[in-house]
């Protein structure tokens, strides 16, 4: 087109058809039925407002120039001519007869504009050059058949065939040959292309498969026509759509709904039907009975149906769907091949639903706040989210929190996350699991930290209390000695021994008070072991190396050989004990065995808990080992980093 | 020797006057704390002052605080701490002033030798506990101790409870030449200065010793 495009054109045929229609009703009214009056009136409307919005946004677009032109031709030769027709017959207006019969040939420019359409949809340009000749064989049919439709045919020459008949035929070759050119404008397209033929077929086949049964069966029943003007309006809205590419990925969605509820009518169709007849044969024709029997039974084989329904029409008719369930497939494979981490299936949910924003919360437990991946509580969602509950089994796992940009999406999550259930689920577990872990690693420091404050505390109490108190008694040993003057020199020998075991005491209270390591670990475990078994009231088996350890971890070894011997002989009362020291892949093993009374277990001696809690603080574990009558076994493992 | 006393328990106090007492000396003042100390100080202008290092009301540093402070005002003074456990944090920070010690209480059991102690710093001289020395020179994995022998250590730690070298061979039992050749490895061997005496070497090994604890 050379010439400038007229901005305003497409907006003034919009307004001559809304006129036109306007006219046309209260002209037709009353005078054929009334929903074929207002319907075609509404698919002008439909037409020249489509036209008009893709012309706003693609001004050239042929498409758009074609349907507004349909609109208005149909306004103003079909609804405005029939109307001043009728009336006119009836109010004796002059030029009825010129208007019923542009009315009636109204038809035939609105055929070649339909097949101009078929050819050009959805680019605006032909197939191919070649395909043109398509064009001037429709506008040629329609310029034969014109003289034909305005009154018998004028032109016709006997033995010949009439110029209406060759038009005619010409305009059925026109449309066949589009028919062919979109069919194979639709297979070779992809991408956007074919989803807008997607749409194109879509309305197209609802048109069609509506308008053959109206044509066939027409006053059979009032609901048909009325089928045939919402498919009819539909089609221009959804090509309108389809150009504009609004919402243009729904087209799966909406052609397998489409599918979903065509099949799941023909089925409670027959269900209804085959009710009706068999309970009709015992209970006799148009009894209540097969009425009622029928509805329920439909509507139990709909909620029974309706599911399996939808995911064998989704398989067919949602190639991203599917795309989505084998991705979420094979990362389950790689999840049992153990080539993958459960975590990751939040980032298999993103790519496959098409949202890198997409969350995974977890709900670890009943009313909790919600974690993320990390175990982290996660932050309020963001308003313009939605979210999606997790169940599996009945139990809530978490929620996919995402934001959504087509209906497609939200219809394939469900069965995305259903499908990826296990790996949510595992994910969910290892979550709650590292949360348990951390809440376990807080409390062994804690108690950690209480049992270095509780030292502390012993430690002030012996300073200020036992030990100053020892030194006074030496002072006053000392001064007893001071007053015996140099007399008797036995006496103040024994005062001197006297003080040497007090100071000896001071020096054993500060060991003890300040923590430190018993002094003869510095010779290593073994000879403080051994030492500690020397002072033992019963007999002690030490089987120890010279094997040097980490102080902290020899440290707790003496204390649990310490208490072991303790309990051994305060409290199961034994005769024999055996210590143990070895090394055993990388930790320090300590074992005390005795033959007394047994029956001892760690909840009950809070001795044996306060030892439980001192290896565990340093990443060990220790096992009572003890049955009443058999003696009891202390083992302590302490992993030595070395 | 005119003392002062400062100790919160009651038979301590009593039993380290008497001793004093038993001793020759004259005891001017006991005290439960430290408040009334500068008065007292001010009143008696005693030749030595004994402080317990926690003291009420919050029993943690009152004496060696006290001790500061007594410096800074008197410090002709002799202040002796007493601590009830090797803390070398006091330690480090007070050692080195002149007319200064730091001893661990049960010291006090060993009579003479505690009232030697405490006339050196009378005198004006320093003292510093044996095991408080032995638990600032033990030596850490890389530490420059490690190239001390076990001689060479040994010196170290009594020239760090401020014993002349004099009293070093007497304490050693060695010729008093032998120990100024292993004084200056020592020195030498830590990189410290030669050449000072007294409180003043004192100072020198523990501002050492403080790096080297710092560093490891």
């Amino acid at each position: 087109m050379g010439l400038p495009t007229p901005r305003l054109l497409p907006g003034f045929l919009l307004a001559v058809t809304v006129v036109a229609e306007l006219a046309a009703v209260p002209l037709s009214w009353g005078l054929e039925p009334a929903y074929d009056t207002l319907l075609f009136a509404v698919f002008s409307c439909a037409l020249a407002g489509t036209g008009a919005l893709i012309l706003t946004r693609h001004p050239r677009h042929a498409i758009g120039w074609l349907l507004s032109g349909l609109g208005v031709a149909n306004a103003l030769t079909g609804d405005l001519a029939q109307g001043w027709g009728l009336r006119a017959a009836v109010e004796g207006w002059p030029g009825g007869t010129v208007a019923e019969l542009i009315a009636g040939a109204s038809w035939l420019p609105q055929a070649a504009l339909f097949i101009l359409i078929l050819l050009l949809f959805p680019t605006g340009h032909l197939p191919g050059r070649r395909w043109s000749l398509v064009a001037w064989l429709s506008v040629l049919g329609v310029v034969l058949c014109g003289p034909g439709a305005l009154e018998a045919d004028p032109y016709a020459v006997d033995g010949l065939p009439t110029p209406f008949g060759v038009g005619i035929t010409l305009i059925a070759v026109a449309m066949l040959a589009a028919l062919v050119a979109a069919l194979r404008r639709f297979r070779s397209s992809t991408g956007v292309l074919r989803q807008q033929m997607k749409w194109f077929a879509l309305s197209s086949s609802f048109l069609v498969l509506t308008l053959i049964p109206t044509a066939m069966l027409w006053g059979a029943s009032p609901l048909l026509p009325v089928l045939s003007a919402v498919a009819l309006t539909l089609w221009p809205v959804v090509i309108g759509a389809a150009i504009l590419r609004y919402r243009l990925y729904d087209v799966d969605l909406v052609i397998s709904r489409t599918f979903t509820y065509l099949t799941l009518t023909i089925l409670l169709g027959l269900v209804y039907a085959g009710t009706v007849v068999v309970i009709g044969t015992f209970a006799g024709q148009g009894s209540p009975w097969a009425t009622a029997g029928a509805t329920l039974l439909a509507a139990a084989a709909f909620k029974l149906l309706h599911r399996r329904v939808q995911e064998r029409v989704d398989d067919r008719f949602l190639p991203a769907r599917q795309d989505a369930l084998r991705s979420v497939a094979a990362f389950l494979e790689r999840l049992r091949a153990d080539q993958a981490e459960p975590e990751q299936v939040e980032d298999v949910l993103r790519s496959s639903l098409d949202d890198p924003g997409l969350e995974l919360w977890f709900v670890l437990q009943g009313d909790d706040p919600p974690v993320d991946a990390r175990g982290r509580p996660a932050t309020a969602r963001p308003h313009d989210t939605e979210s999606f509950a997790v169940e599996r089994g009945g139990v809530t796992l978490g929620q996919v929190v995402w934001r959504p940009r087509t209906g497609q999406q939200r219809a394939m999550l469900p069965s995305v996350v259903a499908a990826a259930g296990m790996a949510i689920d595992m994910a969910r577990l290892r979550v709650e699991l590292r949360h348990r872990l951390e809440d376990v690693e807080a409390s062994r420091a804690r108690i950690a930290t209480v049992a270095d404050e509780e030292r502390r505390r012993i430690e002030r109490d012996l300073h200020d209390g036992a030990q100053q108190r020892l030194v006074s008694i030496g002072l006053t040993l000392r001064h007893a000695q001071h007053q015996l003057g140099s007399d008797d020199l036995g006496a103040r020998q024994t005062l001197d021994g006297a003080v040497a075991e007090v100071a000896a005491a001071i020096d054993e209270l500060r060991e003890l008070a300040h923590g430190l390591r018993p002094a003869l670990l510095q010779a290593g475990l073994g000879a403080a072991l051994r030492d500690l078994a020397s002072r033992a009231p019963v007999p002690v088996d030490v089987a120890a190396t010279g094997d040097r350890y980490p102080p902290d971890v020899e440290a707790a070894a003496y204390f649990v050989a310490c208490e072991g011997l303790t309990n051994a002989v305060k409290h199961a009362g034994a005769e024999h004990i055996q210590l143990q020291v070895a090394r055993h892949d990388g930790s320090l093993v300590v074992s005390v065995a005795d033959d007394g009374v047994g029956g001892a277990a760690v909840g009950r001696g809070s001795g044996l808990t306060g030892l439980s809690d001192r290896v565990a603080a340093r990443g060990g574990n220790l096992s009572v080992d003890s049955v009443l009558g058999r003696g009891t076994r202390l083992t302590a493992e302490l992993p030595c980093v070395s | 020797m005119r003392v002062v006393i400062v100790e919160d328990q009651v038979l301590l106090r009593a039993g380290l006057a008497r001793l004093f007492v038993d001793g020759g000396h004259e005891v001017v003042a006991t005290l439960g704390d430290a408040t009334t100390l500068a008065d007292v100080v001010e009143t008696h202008g005693p030749d030595l002052v004994i402080l317990d290092i926690r003291m009420p009301p919050t029993y943690t540093d009152e004496g060696s605080r006290a001790a500061r402070d007594l410096k800074s005002w008197y410090p002709g003074t002799g202040v002796l701490l007493l601590s009830q456990h090797i803390e070398t944090a006091h330690a480090v920070d007070l050692v080195g002033q002149p007319a200064f010690g730091y001893l661990l209480k049960d010291r006090v059991l060993e009579v003479e030798e505690f009232l030697e102690t405490a006339a050196r710093v009378a005198g004006g001289g320093s003292a510093l506990d044996p095991k408080v020395v032995a638990a600032l020179v033990a030596p850490a994995v890389g530490s420059p101790l490690e190239r001390l022998s076990e001689r060479e250590r040994r010196v170290l730690e009594l020239m760090a409870e401020g014993l002349t070298n004099a009293a070093i061979a007497q304490r050693l039992d060695l010729s008093l030449r032998t120990v100024e050749a292993h004084v200056r490895h020592v020195l030498l061997k830590l990189d410290i200065p030669e050449g000072e005496k007294g409180h003043r070497r004192v100072l020198a090994v523990l501002t050492h010793l403080r790096a080297v604890h710092e560093w490891s």
